[in-house]
């Protein structure tokens, strides 16, 4: 046993605990196939948390774990790379993970058969963010796609095959670009970890010329279709939205992330890297506000949330793109970075948190349609919740996604804007945070009181205790991220670009609270308008647009040809 | 008018494809040869496979091979949830809440003698079934079966490996299934027993893999490098766990997509 | 070059029954078209780089690059698993609206399933 090789914890004890259920699976029954079930879960979500433990040390110090997977030869074989960029998204990956697979035990999709995809998931999310080789990037993205196809498929509504088969189509034939781009870069360079290609462009006397930028562009924008930034969004709001409550908290939480991080460290070292990072960057802060226009404009609250997680990885691009165009070892792209991280990590927190509250709420309730819910806490207490935890869970992702101190989204979003102030970019993401808080009061209408009707139309179901465990810890990690924002930021500073923060920012200034106070008063207008008769039935109009599947691939091959056109320009 | 905008839409997707891939497809340079040149001097005395497809995709890049089978287990398995769900299938340890369900005696035609080995008379489609191929087949099986098992070991030396002979081992069960007769009952061809093959050989793939980490020789780490004296020992073992479970997660697909037939 | 461009129009021709097909069966086939042009284009390009089978028996030298083959092998049986899942999904949703239509399944879908 060598001490470097518990790097791989997080890919490794997610497998063999996928193993176990699959063993248990097929050769135990009843209550000793539980019991494996339940050994190999905590094998996998339990145990590498000991590992993240152990680590945090080195990558605080600054070690970056790398090597070749198997001690082969560089040339062929695969290299890893585990630094801080990788234990921060790990603890990302692994927090979501374990709330939500608990959060399923008692709200389903339950068996040993979901187990185990669950945990392969999780393992090729690890595997995503400490790869460094091309190819063996393609295969995670195939074990992370397929994976959750299956899981989005993993309930009895036909809707959901369909959201399924449609997520499935558009990243499959994404991935054979990605496919075509691994080709070019090998056909020019002759090698397939990151550093090898970056150093056989350099080597050749035009940089690769076209086949090399056409080859990035390919691999960026396939890439970016996991992410779900605009235009390559269409497929994510009905997965997200028709998914099971717990594998929604997940690809909203984890799996749009995780491939952007791992771009990143492709985009780092690549020419014209960060010019395609500032295109990325721009089509991020366009995302986020046409993405809550259209959240706004929902009717079904998991849609509703779904369009979210399109405005809200459109923050994430946004700082992240512009971070790379500035260059992350400029005290600007370092704090653009953490910021981008930040927002991610506790995106992932607040959003996941929402998708299992309100999920809890519209299964007892047995209504999903947010202008006909009402008196949602009403029906919560007759499910048996004394105290209001589902209620009070759901108000502290609400709050902390629209930015409302002292909850964890609050710092990240004020982080963003202080890295952006000054730019346009800077007011695109304002106007954005004033349309979030608007939705929300939207969405939040369903609990309250309800005047017009007594009975409760659905037989009350108790809500398990698993699933306020897995809220109550999310609303927890919520508040602890708005609590210790100083600790927490200086930390992700220092992992992400090995500086400890220069500048300090004071967190519940009087200026920020002020921001924030107008921006709440803005939304409760802009949430006001809506109810009008014109602009209601704008959104109805948006609301009613048809999703094209046919659009999905007119929009990734016109948006990939953009791409590709912006890079050769900068070339 | 609107199907012809978005018919001229399709057109523009297109082109737009074809004005970036083009320079792609038609890029000229000489191909790059320092991954091969090492190959060539090095890669046999590195691996001890003289088959140097073999080498890599065991050896030099055995994580992306962990990778696909992964990504094979999972399809498998989706598959067969999705199936279910279909009311196409029957397997155990799914959630068949939505499908309507069984009756006793179905569930008893399916458990104990599965319909895909029923004789062609007492099948709702006939047409795939006649003697001549249930004759062929039959005989054919375990000769398949053996091929399958050929490629696997030998595949470090020739043309093969676990992928391909594990496909073959498929179509040799499959073969198998439907050369067999009313009664017969060849373990091979139940579904419960193919599924517990992958799963026992996806267990023995991690804990080949871990067990270099628990040598001190990392993450798949050749763990046989002093037990045995052949030099592709490691390459060998993969192969055969790889052949089983692909062949047994394929047999176990095509034997549960065509089971069911009653509806 | 003449192979590289029928390459060119073999994925093309994928990508349009992708994109204009209806039919759910045929959109799988073109996803099948577009990754078995990429993976003969890689092997083929790969191909040219010597004349013999990469297998290091004695005297053979000058041999194609093995890495093409390597890498596709994984890329084949990706791109099998995931039309077995698709053709999967496809089959369901054919159970649960009777058509193969993507526009009657969206619509089906939509009103009341």
């Amino acid at each position: 046993m060598v001490f470097e090789d518990i790097v791989f914890a997080p890919i490794l004890l997610p497998l063999l605990g996928a193993a176990l259920v699959i063993t248990a699976k097929a050769f135990l029954q009843g209550r000793p196939m539980k019991i494996l079930e339940y050994i190999g879960a905590f094998v996998g979500l339990g145990l590498p948390w000991l590992s993240f433990a152990l680590t945090l040390p080195a990558v605080t110090s600054g070690r970056v774990f790398q090597g070749v997977i198997g001690n082969w030869h560089a040339s062929v074989g695969i290299t890893y790379q585990f630094d801080g960029l990788a234990w921060l998204v790990n603890v990302l990956t692994y927090s979501v993970c374990s709330a939500a697979w608990l959060y399923s035990l008692g709200s389903g999709p339950r068996g040993p058969a979901f187990t185990s995809v669950f945990l392969i998931l999780t393992a090729s999310l690890s595997a995503t963010i400490m790869t460094s080789d091309i190819f063996n990037l393609f295969v995670c993205l195939e074990v992370v796609g397929i994976s959750s196809y299956i899981l989005v498929a993993s309930t009895d509504k036909p809707g959901a095959s369909l959201a399924s088969f449609t997520y499935l189509m558009i990243s499959a034939s994404a991935m054979v670009f990605f496919l075509l781009g691994v080709y070019g870069l090998y056909r020019v360079t002759g090698s397939l970890s990151y550093q090898g290609i970056a150093q056989g462009l350099k080597a050749l006397p035009d940089g690769g010329g076209m086949t090399a930028v056409i080859s990035l562009a390919l691999i960026i924008s396939s890439t970016v279709i996991r992410v779900a930034v605009m235009p390559f969004s269409g497929w994510l709001p009905d997965a997200h939205a028709l998914a099971p409550h717990a594998v929604s908290a997940v690809l909203s939480g984890v799996l749009i992330k995780v491939p952007l991080f791992a771009l990143s460290r492709i985009l780092l070292i690549m020419p014209v890297g960060a010019q395609a990072g500032q295109l990325l960057g721009w089509a991020g802060a366009l995302t986020a506000l046409i993405g809550v226009i259209l959240a706004l404009s929902q009717a079904d609250a998991k849609r509703l949330l779904a369009y979210h997680s399109v405005s809200q990885i459109g923050y994430v691009v946004c700082a992240w793109g512009i971070a790379l165009y500035v260059g992350i070892t400029t005290s600007k792209g370092a704090a653009l970075m953490t910021a981008a991280f930040l927002h991610a990590f506790y995106h992932a927190l607040f959003k996941g948190l929402l998708f299992l509250s309100v999920g809890t709420t519209v299964d007892r309730a047995g209504e999903r349609n947010v202008y006909r819910l009402r008196g949602a806490a009403a029906i919560l207490r007759s499910c048996g919740e004394r105290i209001p935890v589902t209620l009070l869970t759901y108000l502290a992702g609400a709050l902390a996604i629209s930015a409302v101190p002292p909850f964890n989204g609050f710092i990240s979003k004020n982080a963003i804007s202080y890295a952006l102030e000054g730019t346009p970019l800077y007011y695109l993401l304002f106007a954005a945070g004033i349309g979030t808080v608007a939705s929300f009061i939207k969405l939040s209408r369903i609990y309250w009181p309800d005047r017009s009707r007594k009975e409760i139309p659905v037989p009350a179901v108790p809500v398990p205790l698993t699933s306020k465990i897995s809220q109550g810890g999310l609303a927890l990690l919520c508040l602890g991220g708005g609590i210790l924002a100083s600790r927490i930021h200086s930390l992700v500073m220092l992992l992400l670009s090995g500086t400890r923060a220069e500048y300090l920012i004071q967190w519940y200034s009087a200026g920020a609270l002020l921001k924030t106070g107008a921006v709440i008063a803005l939304g409760t207008g802009v949430y006001l308008l809506t109810t009008t008769g014109i602009i209601a039935r704008v959104l109805k109009v948006i609301r009613e647009q048809p999703g094209d599947f046919r659009g999905l691939y007119i929009s990734f091959s016109i948006g990939t040809a953009l791409l590709a056109g912006w890079m050769l320009l900068h070339l | 008018m609107k199907q012809k905008a978005i018919n001229v839409l399709t057109i523009i997707s297109l082109a737009s494809v074809t004005l970036v891939l083009l320079p792609l497809f038609l890029e000229n340079s000489p191909w790059p040869l320092s991954a091969r040149n090492y190959l060539e001097l090095h890669g046999v005395g590195d691996s001890g496979a003289i088959n140097l497809v073999s080498a890599i995709y065991l050896g030099f890049r055995v994580f992306d091979t962990l990778g696909e089978t992964i990504v094979l287990l999972t399809a498998v398995s989706g598959t067969i949830g999705v199936l279910t769900r279909a009311g196409a299938v029957l397997a155990e340890g799914y959630d068949t809440s939505g499908t309507p369900a069984l009756t006793e005696q179905e569930k008893k035609v399916i458990m104990d003698d599965h319909t895909f080995t029923l004789a062609g008379e007492k099948r709702r489609s006939h047409a795939l079934r006649t003697h001549l191929l249930e004759v062929v087949t039959g005989v054919l099986g375990p000769v398949v079966l053996l091929f399958g098992f050929y490629l696997m070991l030998y595949g470090h030396l020739s043309p093969g490996g676990g992928f391909q002979g594990g496909v073959v081992t498929a179509s040799g069960i499959i073969f198998l299934a439907l050369g067999n007769r009313i009664g017969a009952k060849n373990p091979l061809i139940r579904a419960s027993v193919l599924d517990r093959i992958e799963a026992a050989a996806f267990l023995l793939l991690i804990l080949a893999s871990l067990s270099g980490i628990l040598m001190g020789r990392g993450f798949f780490g050749n763990p046989l490098q002093d037990v045995t004296a052949i030099p592709a020992g490691y390459i060998i073992l993969l192969n055969g766990i790889i052949g089983l479970k692909v062949g047994a997660g394929i047999g176990f697909l095509c034997i549960a997509m065509v089971g069911r037939e009653i509806s | 070059m003449i192979e590289r461009i029928l390459l060119l129009g073999m994925f093309l021709i994928g990508f349009w029954g992708i994109v204009s097909r209806k039919n759910l069966i045929k959109k799988i086939f073109g996803l099948n078209i577009i990754n078995n042009s990429v993976v003969i284009l890689f092997v083929l390009e790969g191909s040219r780089a010597g004349s013999s089978a990469p297998i290091m028996e004695q005297g053979i030298s000058n041999i194609v690059d093995p890495v093409p083959q390597a890498l596709m092998l994984t890329a084949i049986v990706i791109g099998v698993c995931i039309s077995a899942l698709a053709l999967a999904l496809a089959f369901r949703l054919y159970k649960a609206t009777g058509t193969y239509n993507i526009q009657e399944i969206k619509r089906k879908v939509h009103n009341g399933f």
